[in-house]
């Protein structure tokens, strides 16, 4: 076995997150709590686009709505975080099912426009709904306690943040190494030759967005507690550049590159943080730059130089990183054009 | 307000989405893709113009020829960078690029000409002051950016109809191979695609400037809107990206003087969706949408 | 008599106006292999595209078991026992040649999003019996040295041949290769021989073979239906059609014709 294989590594990175509340101090601890989030973030996104290969915007959308159904939940309706936040996961889950609809009769080019033009509109609901949304100045979430457990709610939040994120990044990984899994690269990889193996592409996309939907609500709703704060703005366009760019450093189609690319974006977004142009530079240049010149993300580098991190359906880059040999081209994008 | 107010308004505003309109649809025709970044290079060059006009005081007309330049040239840069060297290889990391490189523009117009809430004004072409034409209240400069606007979409039509590059442009898209077999070399008609569709963008930034404002974040909606357009009119035909301009703007004008003004700013959203989930060929459309 | 595996009624299909496809009937029987031949613009793929459901008929019906498929979506006709291969390798990038294999059982695998998520054991044994069935799919063929390479990486002709492994590892009831044997050389061609009739005698699948290479044809061929201009002009063993007038003149004689000018 491998000492550096992925094994090992994630064992030591979950040790290191065990004990992280008692030597962190309580900005670390935010830190390492929003890794956590935008971890599930990047594997919802990642499931959508890096496996079953549907470029969408809508995750910035999820992720508001699992925070505003959580934290709306409990203040409307008084439901216990308990309640709300699995609650408020599943509505996310439930408009990402709903919006794949309309969106997957299209492709390409159009699913991603309609699906930024959907993240826009959520923006407006979020805004203009004042009576329920409370509009531009947003809602403070209720506190919550973790009571019996001796634990602050800082700390208790921590747990809860890595309980799931463990949960789910499991979930992820069982799920691409599954029928499930294959059939979201095989609809990436050639939508006729999946069909023809008997792979319905409705369900399946439809499927990627239900599921991308909840891991971003569900990311939505830890991260309403994590800001005891609601507002627009946490969910904006910018969110748009983040996720993408986390799942583009880390690796397409890799659940570890999702993880590995959450914890080198959040970083760089905390030392960035006092300005916003210069967020904007760096990350819409590490997109840039990532997808010109790596578009394995970081974690095709560790598969190359270091043993024991290959994946399932993973066995070729997802794109090319070659230019296409000559005798068999694929149809480049701008023969497409021609109608 | 008055019904004939919000119809100005609103084929102002319209005449001014259409231009954003077509510097997509000239870059669709010819490569195949949307530009992510056609929304961004929009607000770029109005910052572009607004340094011009105001910090070096250079004139009007002289700004709209620069922004016009300048916009060109950021849409070379944008081929250069994004497409060229993705377009063999597949649509996710071209848009992807794109995106990329929106939002560097967003940034760097952000660091050098202020903060988020900041507006930039321009100074108006002509008398902000209403005039009263019998029963109808016409704002002049709506009525300049209109002319602006005609103007404008003249030029490109002349450039299309009887320029070689124009025509070279027109071949391509029909048939990048067949263009290919007789020496037309795609590579530049895809670099002065990118070039014309943001040279277009550029002058409707110039015009936008003294009714909108300018800030770092209004590239975003100008492209939903502009894609909303575009879409109506097919996604391919100039005269559809015009039409569906007008559309727009008077829709979200009705929309907004009569419903709420906040629903202006969603009419792009509702447009493409109702395009697409009811019409994807769009009102002049020849081509439709491939569909699964 | 069997029943017949596919039946096509009275196929006919036009685009814009132009007839591709007239009033086309084809029986073929389980475990036959059928070739499908015919000059360029014959109709042959338009006639495949209509039976795997990637367009509607205008007219005419089709079968598969004496079920009626047609109007059904292309995923559900391959579920109902329909698989195909294509005319250019579209094996799946991101896959090596077993997942490939395993891809292909899709239809005859249960395990849904949680059962997988969960890793429940239902799904672990399900898994299993995948890539054990998968592994055995590629030592038929050949293959089992490659298990583990990207699909990318093989040979055009090697991976043609995992293709039709990954179509046949469901068990269909009919098989349409479509030209699966452009691109190999002569002796390549006697081993793919070899296997097809290998195929059709251990799976007992029925094969239509579209194809261009017209000794393989004739040679593996049990029946021959000739398409021209959209219409069946003949049907027969080789022999038969190799000898009748019209195909020659439609057909083969096209071909000498250009061949010649």
């Amino acid at each position: 076995m491998a000492l550096f294989g992925r094994r090992n590594v994630l064992l030591v990175l979950l040790a290191v997150a065990l004990v992280l509340p008692a030597v962190a101090n309580s900005y670390q601890l935010y830190i390492g709590n929003l890794v956590l989030i935008y971890t599930l973030l990047a594997i919802g996104m990642n499931l959508l686009l890096g496996f079953a290969g549907q470029l969408a915007f809508a995750n910035a959308a999820m992720f508001g709505i699992g925070a505003y159904g959580t934290g709306l939940l409990q203040v409307h309706f008084g439901l216990p975080f308990a309640i709300a936040f699995p609650a408020g996961a599943l509505i996310a889950a439930a408009v990402g099912l709903a919006i794949s609809f309309p969106a997957l009769r299209l492709s390409g080019l159009y699913l991603a426009l309609s699906t930024l033009a959907f993240a826009q509109f959520t923006q407006w609901i979020f805004l203009h709904w004042e009576g329920v949304t409370f509009g531009a100045g947003g809602f403070k979430t209720p506190q919550i306690s973790f009571d019996p457990l001796p634990v602050s709610k800082p700390v208790g939040l921590y747990y809860l943040s890595l309980l799931v994120a463990v949960a789910l990044y499991i979930f992820a990984r069982n799920l691409v190494a599954s029928r499930v899994g294959r059939a979201f690269v095989a609809v990436r990889d050639g939508e006729v030759a999946a069909q023809s193996l008997g792979v319905d592409l409705l369900r399946t996309k439809a499927l990627a967005f239900g599921i991308s939907g909840f891991y971003a609500g569900v990311a939505g709703g830890l991260y309403s507690q994590a800001l005891n704060y609601v507002s627009p703005e946490g969910y904006d366009l910018f969110q748009i550049v983040l996720h993408k760019a986390m799942i583009v450093v880390g690796g397409m189609g890799s659940v570890a590159g999702s993880l590995l690319g959450a914890g080198i974006i959040i970083i760089v977004l905390e030392l960035l943080r006092a300005v916003k142009g210069a967020q904007e530079i760096v990350f819409g240049g590490i997109l840039l730059v990532f997808v010109l010149f790596l578009r394995g993300g970081l974690i095709s580098v560790i598969q190359r130089y270091v043993k024991g991190w290959d994946e399932p359906l993973h066995a070729a880059p997802p794109r090319r990183d070659e230019p296409p040999p000559l005798a068999v081209p694929a149809t480049p994008v701008a023969e497409r054009a021609a109608p | 307000m008055m019904l004939s107010y919000i119809l100005l308004s609103g084929v102002t505003t319209g005449a001014l989405y259409a231009l954003v309109a077509l510097g997509i649809v000239i870059v669709n025709k010819a490569t195949g893709v949307i530009n992510f970044a056609q929304g961004e290079l929009f607000m770029f060059s109005g910052f572009l113009a607004w340094a011009l006009h105001v910090q070096f005081g250079i004139g009007y007309p002289l700004t709209l020829v620069l922004a016009i330049a300048g916009g060109f040239l950021l849409g070379v840069m944008t081929d250069r960078i994004a497409f060229q060297p993705l377009k063999n290889v597949d649509v996710v990391s071209l848009v992807l690029a794109t995106v990329g490189i929106a939002f560097i523009l967003r940034g760097v117009a952000r660091v050098i000409w202020g903060g988020k809430g900041d507006y930039l004004t321009f100074p108006p072409i002509t008398s902000p002051e209403p005039i009263m034409i019998g029963e109808i209240m016409i704002i002049p400069q709506q009525l300049a950016v209109l002319a602006g606007a005609v103007l404008i979409m003249a030029l490109f039509w002349l450039f299309f109809r009887y320029t070689r590059a124009g025509k070279m442009m027109q071949a391509t898209a029909d048939n990048a191979k067949a263009a290919t077999l007789v020496g037309i070399r795609t590579d530049r008609i895809y670099a002065l695609a990118f070039g014309t569709g943001t040279a277009v963008a550029a002058a409707a930034a110039v015009l936008a400037a003294p009714l909108t404002l300018l800030y770092p974040d209004m590239g975003f909606s100008f492209f939903i809107k502009g894609f909303a357009a575009a879409v109506l009119g097919g996604l391919t035909s100039l005269p559809g990206a015009i039409l569906g301009g007008l559309l727009v703007g008077i829709a979200e004008a009705l929309a907004g003087g009569y419903i709420a003004s906040s629903l202006m700013e969603v009419s792009g959203f509702v447009v493409i969706m109702l395009v697409l989930v009811i019409m994807p060929s769009g009102l002049l459309g020849a081509r439709r949408l491939r569909r699964v | 008599m069997t029943a017949p595996a596919l039946r096509v009624e009275g196929v006919s299909v036009g685009f814009g106006g132009v007839r591709v496809l007239e009033g086309v009937d084809l029986d073929v029987k389980p475990g036959e292999i059928r070739g499908l031949i015919g000059p360029n613009g014959a109709g042959k793929t338009t006639l495949l595209n209509v039976i795997c459901g990637i367009h509607r008929p205008d007219a005419g019906r089709v079968l598969l078991d004496g079920v009626p498929i047609t109007g059904k979506k292309p995923s559900s006709i391959a579920q109902l026992g329909l698989g195909r291969t294509f005319q250019t390798s579209q094996l799946f990038r991101g896959m090596t040649v077993l997942e490939n294999l395993m891809a292909g059982l899709y239809r005859r695998t249960t395990t849904n999003v949680l059962a997988a998520g969960l890793n429940l054991r239902s799904h672990r044994e399900e898994e299993e019996r995948t890539e054990e069935a998968a592994r055995k799919a590629l030592e038929f063929v050949g293959m089992a040295q490659f298990a583990d390479r990207p699909g990318t990486a093989l040979s055009f002709g090697q991976q043609r041949v995992v293709e039709i492994a990954r179509t046949l590892i469901s068990e269909p009831r009919v098989v349409l290769l479509d030209e699966p044997a452009v691109g190999l050389s002569l002796n390549r061609l006697a081993e793919f021989d070899a296997l097809l009739r290998r195929i059709r005698d251990e799976k007992g699948v029925a094969l239509i073979l579209i194809e261009h290479v017209i000794r393989l044809v004739m040679d593996v061929c049990d029946r021959v239906t000739v398409l021209s201009s959209g219409r069946r002009i003949a049907e027969g063993v080789p022999d038969e059609v190799r000898n009748d007038r019209q195909v020659i003149e439609a057909y083969l004689g096209k071909e000498l014709r250009a061949r010649h000018s």
